[in-house]
């Protein structure tokens, strides 16, 4: 750790930093801020004339604050439990000896992959009356019982649940670049486990906390799957729901006041970050050395640790994933599955008489890798302006980043509609109606999952490299890609994967933008679901999963051209 | 001198059928794009028969939730250059705000001969091409209903899923329908949430809840009842006897069109004869007078269906919701 928060001047070289400096500033100005822009044009400037009646109405409106507070409790307590599940796994994974890490790694991280009314719709099931195992148990509620989890605390859990892999993952990219050398020192001064963990550890990882806490929260205030399936039969209205209530009204004023309300809920986003930066400040974790710590022999407490490990295992991934899979081989929704029903008819359609499924894998790989290695390359310069050169007017930009992911998907894609329809200036072209609109929406949404790990990964590393890279002449362009890069690689790499799982199977963008052969997998599940298909469109959400398990491995025979301890599996 | 006038004779008839061919082309050529909110395999399955009779006309779907082609189409009318040429959605109440803003096209000439009054507009703007139906589908496992006030009877308690009118435009309009009624009305829908009936976001959802047995009665379309129970789920669905609320699916063609002469005939297939035998083949009541209904579904003229003023719906729709919300929370 050097000096804790100064920050040395560091006059940019003349000529070298406006260039990469004006790409990188124009790339989140274009993605992120211009739609948010004409969004805001939308809430108070509808049809060109300046008119604050559908703010004013939105705002003195009761239902908007009781909204925003639900929000706001839903997501807060929501990122405490994802906390708790993410940040003692990663923490588990970490610094202790438990047996097949990278397996538990990979489990941890694919609750991320199902759909978040998926895991929804598997624990309504598990506490419900027609639950095999509470039947099983002789514990099923009469029918007709109420399901406890249609309430604020099932869509609590539910948050927990699904944003736990992005605290882990951010935690896991943490522990990565944790310096060995502070730990063993804590325990040369005779330090205790505990104490090292408490003095040393925890607070070198907490930017990578902080950045895991941000994406769980903002994650959490604009989801909607999960408060639509939960929240409108248990009465529960968040911002998001409200805003697609307001998009389903059938009057003609909807634009206008769901772009007012999207600035309440846009508001509450930047408040978190504001938090975020409020905490951050003054914290200066810099080290040189990397390469984690030598992981603590758990000894006779590695079974029982290891069980619980498993334990959450088993709730967030085999849980969802056994009841998707019990779908995808039922006849139809309401026969029971038992060894003379199970059919493999469903796998049959969508692979061979669907033809649409295979263009929408194909689609969706493209455009989640795309988004993914776009963004991850992109998160690296911007973290580094951020971080190390202090860029204030970047900061900024990245704010709109936060908003662009915290609005509805619906919302961003009218967005998106109004800036793309008409051709590109310059270009003289429209992207419109093809797959490239998807992209750009996908890099709008997604750049702030890529940019918090990196953020984080900038935070964590020691500057004086690049000095002395400057001192001896190097050129930023060089400087980045032999300094600022293999430092931040495995948050980098976290971070475009956090983006690949989440737009593989992205849904409430691409159902306002997709067009005829430009179809995504979300759509395509989408389609099936509201056709009434449910067990063709469990079919391709399962195909989906082991799409994603498959890239994984692929992924890691080529690990080792990458620098060590990027993929977050990896030992 | 024979052979002569053959040859003329064929030319002739070359040069007319030509001019046909011609004919037809000039009208139906080109591309034109549908939004719809209509189940993906059935919109594909009507272009590929309107394809087989206009071969010259590519047709482009984009296919959504109703709350999603609207917002779509929104976008693009604020853009200032709406894609689509013709529409397919649920409910006349959005056609009708979309013809209040100017936006839909008068086809004067359409044929509706075959139609009663209620299911196109006087102005000729939009036309229902099927009646969907909300009525009451219920496991198997539970008594059957007959009145929509088995729901609010106490044997009912806690076994009622309905979607909500706050999301789904297709449930506002049930709900406008019903409240409007004066043996139902408001007490009804107040006897419903005293009963725990539970509000979900759509018709897919309600499906899933009945056909799962984690509720014994849904209110829902026919359709998803009736293929549900052809599919082998324990449920069945019954027309209650007060009636049912219905909408039409109607078909639009925009003003902007740029290819309104391809629109027109493919709004003209959805309206012939053919097209509402398809409707009926993929389990759909036609809205056309002669076309019989499909297997398992009443006579379209025996179908009692409640009455509603679409434009009652849409000036009511912001107190209808409100109320609603008071009642059901959300």
């Amino acid at each position: 750790m050097t000096a804790a928060g100064r920050r040395i001047p560091f006059s940019l070289r003349r000529g070298e930093a406006p260039a990469v400096y004006v790409l990188i500033a124009g790339f989140v100005g274009v993605v992120c801020l211009w739609p948010l822009a004409r969004l805001l044009l939308e809430g108070v400037l509808p049809g060109g004339q300046v008119d604050l009646t559908p703010l004013r109405r939105v705002l003195d409106d009761p239902a908007t604050w009781r909204a925003a507070r639900n929000s706001l409790r839903a997501a807060a307590c929501g990122t405490l439990l994802s906390v708790l599940i993410g940040a003692s796994t990663a923490l588990i994974v970490g610094l202790t000896d438990v047996r097949a890490k990278p397996v538990l790694v990979l489990c941890l991280i694919l609750p991320l992959m199902i759909a978040p009314q998926v895991t929804a719709l598997a624990w309504l099931q598990v506490l419900g009356p027609s639950s095999p195992l509470l039947q099983a148990l002789g514990l099923a509620p009469p029918p007709g019982t109420r399901n406890p989890l249609y309430s604020e605390g099932g869509i609590i859990l539910l948050f927990g649940i699904q944003h736990a892999p992005l605290v882990f993952l951010a935690i896991r990219a943490g522990l990565r670049r944790l310096p060995q050398d502070m730990v063993e020192a804590a325990h040369a001064c005779g330090a205790r486990r505990w104490q090292a963990v408490a003095t040393v550890v925890l607070p070198l990882l907490a930017p990578a906390l902080i950045a895991g806490v941000a994406l769980a929260f903002v994650s959490a205030i604009g989801n909607f799957g999960i408060p639509a399936l939960l929240g409108i039969p248990g009465r529960y209205t968040v911002l998001t729901t409200l805003i697609y209530q307001r998009l389903a009204g059938l009057g003609p004023s909807a634009l206008a006041e769901t772009a007012s309300l999207s600035l309440v809920l846009g508001a509450l986003a930047i408040a978190g970050l504001g938090i975020q930066g409020w905490i951050n400040r003054g914290v200066d974790v810099r080290a040189s050395a990397a390469m984690g710590p030598r992981p603590y022999p758990l000894g006779r407490c590695r079974l029982p640790v290891e069980i619980l490990c498993w334990a959450i295992v088993f709730l967030v991934l085999v849980l969802p994933i056994s009841a998707l899979f019990a779908t995808s081989i039922t006849p139809t929704i309401g026969v029971r599955l038992s060894a003379a029903t199970a059919t493999l008819a469903n796998y049959g359609f969508v692979l061979i008489d669907h033809a649409v499924t295979a263009r929408a894998f194909r689609n969706s790989l493209l455009l989640a890798g795309g988004a993914a290695t776009l963004l991850a390359i992109v998160a690296v310069p911007l973290a580094y302006f951020i971080v190390w050169r202090n860029a204030r007017g970047l900061r900024l930009l990245a704010a709109a980043a936060e908003c662009t992911y915290a609005l509805p998907g619906v919302v961003l894609a009218i967005a998106c509609i109004l800036i793309f329809l008409n051709p590109l200036p310059l270009l003289g072209w429209s992207i419109y109606g093809t797959v490239w609109i998807i992209l750009a929406a996908y890099l709008s949404r997604f750049l702030i999952l890529a940019l918090k790990p990196a953020i984080a990964g900038m935070q964590q590393s020691e500057r004086a490299f690049e000095e002395a890279a400057v001192i001896l002449g190097a050129r930023m362009t060089t400087r980045l890609v032999t300094v600022v890069v293999p430092l931040v690689a495995p948050a980098a790499v976290a971070g475009g994967l956090l983006v690949f799982l989440t737009a593989f199977n992205e849904l409430t963008v691409s159902a306002l933008l997709w067009s005829t052969g430009a179809e995504t997998l979300g759509v395509v599940v989408f389609s099936l679901e509201q056709s009434g298909e449910s067990t063709y469109a469990a079919a391709v959400a399962v195909l989906t999963v082991l799409a994603t398990i498959g890239l994984m491995l692929f992924a890691s025979a080529f690990a080792r051209r990458l620098p060590a301890g990027t993929l977050p599996w990896q030992a | 001198m024979s052979g002569r006038i053959g040859g003329a004779a064929t030319a002739l008839v070359l040069l007319s059928a030509m001019a046909v061919v011609s004919d037809a082309a000039w009208a139906q050529s080109g591309k034109i794009t549908l939004y719809t909110s209509q189940p993906d395999k059935i919109a594909a399955d009507t272009v590929a028969a309107f394809r087989a009779k206009h071969a010259g006309v590519e047709v482009d779907i984009f296919r959504s939730g109703t709350t999603e082609v609207m917002n779509k189409l929104q976008a693009e009318f604020t853009a200032g250059d709406p894609r689509a040429d013709l529409l397919l959605i649920a409910d006349a109440v959005s056609m009708e705000a979309l013809k209040a803003a100017g936006r839909l096209l008068a086809v004067t000439d359409a044929d509706v001969s075959a139609y009663p009054e209620a299911a196109y507009d006087r102005d000729r703007t939009y036309f229902g091409t099927k009646l969907i139906t909300t009525g009451i589908m219920y496991n198997t496992a539970a008594k059957k209903p007959t009145s929509w006030k088995d729901l609010a009877d106490p044997s009912a308690k806690g076994q009622i899923v309905m979607p909500s009118p706050l999301y789904s435009g297709a449930a506002a309009i049930h709900m406008g329908a019903l409240t409007s009624d004066p043996t139902l009305g408001w007490d009804y829908y107040k006897a419903l949430a005293q009963n725990g009936a539970v509000a979900v976001q759509g018709n897919g959802a309600v499906a899933n809840a009945v056909r799962r047995g984690e509720k014994m009665y849904g209110v829902i379309v026919e359709f998803m009842a009736i293929d549900a129970r052809a599919k082998g789920a324990p449920v069945d669905f019954v027309f209650p006897t007060e009636g049912v609320t219905a909408v039409t699916e109607p078909v639009a063609i925009l003003k902007a069109s740029k290819n309104p002469a391809a629109a027109k005939a493919f709004l003209a297939f959805l309206l012939s004869k053919e097209g509402q035998e398809l409707a009926a083949k993929q389990g759909f009541l036609p809205a056309h007078k002669e076309v019989a209904p499909p297997a398992g579904f009443p006579k379209t003229a025996d179908v009692k269906i409640m009455p509603m003023n679409i434009k009652a719906v849409l000036d009511q729709d912001a107190a209808n919701k409100r109320r609603f919300n008071e009642l059901f929370g959300g």
